[in-house]
């Protein structure tokens, strides 16, 4: 079973590697670029969602944020995109702990509230800021590596996204057996019971928040190099914010490869749909649907089911007597 | 020596006060009982001692340092402990990790180390040896029974290490011989030298098991002093029993 659940992630790593020359096509090779980037991200989210239970459908300004902070450290400084990119998601980690400590005060709700409002400013920044950023007609990121053809281009940020997804899933799994995973999966059952007990939430809070914002952004500047044209509208969606919180809670929050599955699952489902109704709606709407059916009917997300313990209380009520005789033990 | 001292705390909802001008006086080393009728603001003046609600007005002393709006972990870490009247422990966590998430950490790199320290873990058996629990400790503690429950959320309040330990009503829904069992170990860890102070609704485990009694009335104390005194007491046998 031990040598089971250690090999099973190395096998499934080895597939990913070689998919790329798995597939027949370089349209099958954007799509799975396109699928890791998403499961990246939803990772990324996972460490503030999963762990806190503070659901942010905010997280494309910090995606957003780490593309443009790139592509301008690019274009307008010529800084060299390898240093560009962690320069900008450094910077954006930073804004994120300002932006942290205002916005893990409230909870529930009102924090999903900030964090669409979080988004919708950036966007607005973004756009009005037409002399540094392009404003709505965008900004074109040179490709970093101008003599691969456009298929090959894929494939390397396949790869570069693959190490991204490998990064944030060992952050996951690092937090997970740490004291402050436990800190943090405390303030997700009970904040106030946390804090009387010496935790002290607002700190480990703002600590999630900035970290899963640095992995976001780094997808969002390698998203910068690889597709080279960034459009505000799409950087800044909200809908993008909420992929991240479908594919995590559809996958499952509580476990590793939750948000991972759920990328398998609703990353080429979206492009199926673009694919087979062309530049619809519909594949909004889909999303829509989905989140709903997820919420009603699977909120603990596929894994859990899968795992599901058995229902009941597994363990009996002892008699007075049995807790007496093991307390004097 | 003074443990705890609270001057002039008030607290209101909506222009009702809960607690008011409220000024108490804790010793070091006794156990303190807290007794009133309902609404009489004990569970307001344990959140205000604690941190889970900020005073309008008044101080909380601490072995006289001031912790008037502190954070609750801030006033954890100055020693004080506490439980909640509807018990609270994380549901989905297991008794071991509810036990290692009361351990004080404020360096990164114990942060960031494994959960499960040897030696943490082994003061933590410690706890829950002493609860009686320990053979529960890889179960979840949503599948404990309300009492086991009950003496996880103490054992990991003890796991902090606090010296004034605030119980709000530890017999409350629990059998008969967990609340004995409950009276053994307060006596117990009073001994080893830790401070309590105790709200609770069963008269005779708080004349019992009580060094020292205050009494509460609409949001603030109108009497204290011995178990003895209290019973006798016309003030309290008018507020609190209505006689």
């Amino acid at each position: 079973m031990r040598t089971a659940s250690r090999g099973l992630p190395l096998l499934a790593a080895a597939l990913a590697i070689a998919y790329p020359w798995l597939v027949p096509n370089y349209y099958l090779v954007y799509a799975g670029a396109l699928t890791v980037m998403y499961a990246a991200m939803a990772t990324s989210w996972n460490l503030l969602g999963g762990f806190t239970g503070y659901v942010s459908l905010g997280h494309s300004a910090f995606f957003g944020l780490g593309a443009y902070g790139t592509g301008l450290l690019v274009t307008r400084l010529d800084v060299p995109w390898a240093l560009a990119l962690p320069v900008s998601a450094l910077l954006v980690t930073v804004f994120a702990v300002g932006v942290g400590v205002a916005a893990v005060r409230v909870r529930g709700a009102s924090f999903v509230i900030v964090s669409i409002a979080l988004v919708s400013m950036m966007n607005l920044v973004v756009q009005g800021w037409r002399s540094l950023t392009g404003g709505s007609t965008g900004l074109q990121v040179p490709s970093p590596f101008p003599d691969l053809h456009r298929g090959q281009t894929h494939m390397v940020f396949f790869h570069l996204f693959l190490v991204l997804l490998g990064l944030a899933l060992l952050s996951w799994w690092y937090v997970s057996r740490s004291r402050f995973g436990a800190g943090l999966r405390a303030i997700r059952e009970d904040e106030d019971k946390a804090e009387s007990l010496g935790v002290p939430t607002a700190a480990y809070k703002v600590a999630a928040f900035a970290l899963s914002a640095l992995f976001v952004a780094l997808a969002g500047g390698l998203y910068a190099l690889w597709f080279g044209s960034l459009d505000p509208i799409f950087m800044f969606s909200i809908l993008i914010g909420s992929y991240m919180v479908l594919m995590s809670l559809l996958g499952g929050v509580r476990h590793l490869y939750g948000p991972l599955l759920g990328a398998l699952i609703v990353a080429p489902a979206g492009e199926y749909f673009l694919i087979a109704l062309g530049e619809t709606q519909v594949h909004l709407a889909a999303t829509g649907v989905l989140l709903i059916l997820v919420v009603l009917f699977m909120p603990e997300g596929i894994l859990s089911r899968l795992t599901r313990r058995r229902p009941g209380p597994s363990i009996p009520e002892e008699s007075a007597g049995q807790r007496l005789e093991g307390a004097a033990r | 020596m003074t443990s705890l001292r609270t001057e002039g705390l008030t607290k209101s909802f909506g222009g009702v006060p809960a607690v008011h001008d409220a000024t108490v006086e804790l010793r070091e080393g006794r156990i303190n009982g807290l007794i009133g009728p309902n609404g009489s603001g004990k569970t307001t003046f344990f959140n205000l001692v604690t941190g889970m609600i900020r005073p309008d007005s008044g101080l909380v002393l601490y072995r006289g340092r001031d912790l008037t709006r502190h954070a609750p972990h801030r006033i954890a870490h100055a020693g004080i402990g506490r439980t909640f009247q509807l018990c609270r422990v994380f549901p989905r966590l297991t008794v071991l990790e509810n036990m290692l998430v009361a351990v004080r950490r404020t360096r990164l790199r114990e942060l960031l180390a494994g959960l499960h320290d040897r030696g943490e873990a082994e003061r933590a058996r410690h706890w829950l040896r002493r609860m009686g629990i320990e053979h529960l400790e890889h179960a979840e503690a949503r599948d404990l029974s309300y009492g086991q429950q009950k003496l996880l959320e103490l054992a990991a309040v003890l796991m902090a290490e606090p010296d004034l330990v605030l119980l709000d009503e530890p017999a409350g829904g629990v059998n008969p011989a967990l609340i004995d069992r409950i009276v053994t170990l307060v006596r117990e860890l009073n001994a080893e030298g830790r401070t309590f102070l105790v709200v609770e609704h069963n008269m005779d485990m708080v004349m019992g098991m009580c060094d020292h009694v205050i009494v509460f009335d609409r949001g603030a104390p109108i009497a204290a002093g011995p178990p003895s005194a209290i019973k006798e007491d016309p003030r309290v046998l008018e507020a609190y029993l209505g006689v």
